[in-house]
């Protein structure tokens, strides 16, 4: 008999995340790449890397869920029993890693959250609104500004000796002081401290704003791979800033831990990753509202829609 | 043969949620003249609001000029917008001169001149718009459709209250909708007592299955996002499709037909010493009031911009600290897309339910 297993997918605005856990949340396999606006592609990517690692003589994947911002989609492509928001996912999958969390920062490529843990469990959260001000994007953007990877961004920064003075409130005027350092010959460095102590700033003023921050403290998504900005946080807060070596999985080996709980099983099969899916946007026409509703189709036949705000739009499913 | 020609005035509102039917039923049943109807508001509205406004005007002046801009259309005579207590009682002169501009000839009345006047002046104004004016049935009928008010806001709080442990799917909105079709055509006050009394009798009658760690959510905020479903995204309503089970505080009966704010004030002292502006006292005493009862959560609701209910949020986050519940907060402008509201809402709901799981 083969051991069970559980496929989790983290499909984020800039990267795509899969892990496949076994039954002691063990890590099977992993897989983390870019989306590159294409979630089906990106998937199919993941699964094909997941495919490779996995032992399929051992186990067999009997569950599987989907989060992140194409997690509908992709849902419905895999079959996914599972279909969750990336913050419960955060928090399930961080207090089941560390069971002792008090706060769990992230930030990823487009929003920034906080949720606060209480005897493993969340208690409360915030999340970016309106702007995504202090998030990945704006650190790729300003990094291909100054001509530098963003994957060297923290190392460098560790290297100045002080950071630049960057308004951290917004990104337009965060942008417009930048410039203006590197007009006045402020050192590379410099501006790139300043740009991660922005970020950090940025965070505690606003998506933090009002929570109270409690050590253990474990720092994610993919800015936490930015050293600068954990040192930063670690001096604003004054506290020490865990970050996870598989922090950047953590979305999707907590929708992974939610499938093995929701129980429900049905048979995956990576075949899924070599069939085609299509979506297709139907403007609806049967009141003034005009809904778009989203069509999915594999191989041609219609497997699920969503986006209609009234029964008069729904899809009918053959 | 007599032809006759209907020369009674064509009147018509802002669209807020279902008092659209009150407002109706006082203007045709008490006021004698016509009111236009309009459907429920869609992204249309939205659109033409958000075209015709200055773009720093907080949502609900988009949306209320959106739906005077469709009332037009569909041949009203007569706008009335009303005033209020914050930037609410500029909006109604606002609104007079882009329609104005926009080339549109109707009779504008705003409210806001006649709030705190006399009687008598609103008589005056009664009967500019129906000359045949019968004065004891305008106070007939503007009692009925007060009364009305109240029993939709009666059974509104039900429906969110139980909806979302109903057993079986689509039970409570069924009954729901019905009773507001009822109201919608209701023309006197039979009418409106045995639409209530039925839907009360069934939503009674109607199976729950409360479930093991039922949660319960206390929406507050600002006046007219929070009331209008259409622009608050139909917030409740997905409360409800989640399993929460959902209190409101603020409607007409609760605001306008019972204490005053005033005496609210000194309840909250705690937290605050004095009013802050229009809706605050309402917001804190609500949220405090569902702190104090143990709710799991409390959503705050405003419009962007909003400078009232940005200063409760220091309030609220108190209030949050010292009781252990947690606030929401959420902002609304004139954004389309429902994905980042169901993100939050959804984590928002799983976060109450598995903390309930684990903690009790």
């Amino acid at each position: 008999m083969k051991k069970k297993a559980y496929l989790g997918i983290d499909i984020g605005s800039i990267s795509t995340k899969g892990v496949i856990i076994n039954d002691d949340n063990e890590f099977l396999a992993e897989c983390y790449l870019w989306t590159e606006g294409n979630p089906t592609r990106a998937t199919k990517n993941v699964l094909h890397v997941l495919q490779e690692q996995f032992d399929q003589e051992r186990y067999r994947i009997v569950s599987s869920g989907t989060t992140g911002s194409a997690r509908k989609l992709v849902g419905s492509m895999i079959g996914a029993q599972v279909v969750k928001n990336e913050i419960t996912a955060h928090a399930v999958g961080t207090t089941t890693l560390h069971p002792d969390v008090r706060t769990i920062l992230e930030i990823g490529g487009q929003d920034s959250k906080i949720i606060c843990v209480e005897n493993g469990v969340a208690v409360d959260y915030a999340m970016n609104t309106l702007c995504a001000a202090g998030t990945g994007a704006f650190l790729s953007s300003q990094a291909h500004r100054l001509g530098v990877a963003v994957e060297e961004f923290g190392e460098i920064a560790l290297k100045a000796e002080k950071a630049a003075p960057i308004a951290a409130r917004c990104t337009v005027f965060a942008e417009s002081d930048l410039v203006h350092k590197l007009q006045v010959g402020c050192p590379k460095e410099e501006i790139i401290a300043g740009l991660c102590k922005a970020v950090a700033g940025n965070y505690l003023n606003n998506v933090a704003k009002g929570k109270k921050i409690t050590a253990p403290v474990v720092f994610q998504g993919g800015v936490s791979k930015n050293a600068g900005v954990v040192r930063m946080f670690e001096e604003e807060l004054g506290m020490p800033v865990m970050v996870d070596e598989k922090g950047h999985l953590m979305g999707a080996f907590g929708i992974a831990v939610l499938a093995k709980e929701s129980q429900e099983e049905s048979v995956f099969s990576f075949d899924v990753a070599d069939m085609e899916f299509k979506t297709r946007e139907v403007t609806c026409g049967k009141c003034a509202n005009h809904c778009e509703i989203i069509c999915v189709y594999r191989d041609g036949s219609l497997i699920d829609s969503w986006g209609n705000r009234c029964d008069n739009g729904a899809v009918k499913i053959r | 043969m007599e032809i006759r020609i209907d020369d009674r005035k064509k009147i018509a509102f802002p669209r807020i949620n279902h008092y659209d039917y009150a407002i109706r039923y006082i203007v045709e049943q008490g006021l004698e003249a016509k009111f236009v109807l309009l459907p429920p508001a869609t992204k249309e509205t939205t659109e033409l609001g958000t075209k015709y406004s200055p773009d720093y005007a907080c949502a609900p002046f988009k949306h209320s000029l959106g739906s005077l801009i469709e009332a037009l259309e569909a041949g009203a005579e007569v706008l009335v917008e009303t005033g209020g207590l914050c930037r609410l009682d500029y909006y109604g002169e606002l609104q007079k001169e882009i329609i104005r501009e926009l080339g549109y000839r109707c009779e504008f009345i705003n409210l806001a001149e006649y709030m705190g006047g006399k009687k008598k002046e609103w008589l005056k104004l009664a009967r500019q718009l129906n000359p045949k004016l019968n004065p004891a049935r305008l106070a007939a009928g503007v009692y009925e459709g007060v009364k009305m008010a109240e029993c939709m806001d009666e059974i509104e709080e039900s429906y969110f209250k139980h909806a979302g442990f109903e057993a079986e799917g689509g039970s409570f909105k069924k009954v729901y909708r019905q009773f507001l079709l009822e109201m919608q055509i209701a023309e006197n006050k039979n009418e409106i007592k045995a639409g209530y009394q039925k839907a009360k009798q069934a939503f009674a009658e109607l199976p729950l299955k409360i479930p093991e760690n039922p949660v319960r959510i206390g929406v507050v905020g600002e006046y007219f996002t929070i009331m209008d479903e259409h622009s608050n995204q139909y917030l409740q309503e997905k409360l409800v499709r989640l399993g929460a089970s959902v209190y409101r505080f603020m409607n007409v009966t609760n605001c306008h037909l019972r204490a005053k704010a005033s005496a609210f004030l000194p309840k909250i002292k705690e937290y605050a010493q004095y009013s802050m502006g229009p809706t605050t006292t309402w917001t804190i005493h609500a949220a405090l009031d569902y702190a104090k009862r143990g709710f799991d959560g409390i959503i705050h609701v405003k419009s962007f911009g909003c400078t009232p209910e940005m200063d409760a949020i220091p309030v609220l986050q108190n209030i949050s600290r010292d009781y252990h519940i947690p606030v929401l907060y959420l902002t609304y402008d004139m954004q389309d897309s429902d994905t980042g509201l169901d993100t939050r809402l959804e984590a928002f709901y799983d976060m109450l339910e598995r903390k309930k799981k684990v903690l009790r």
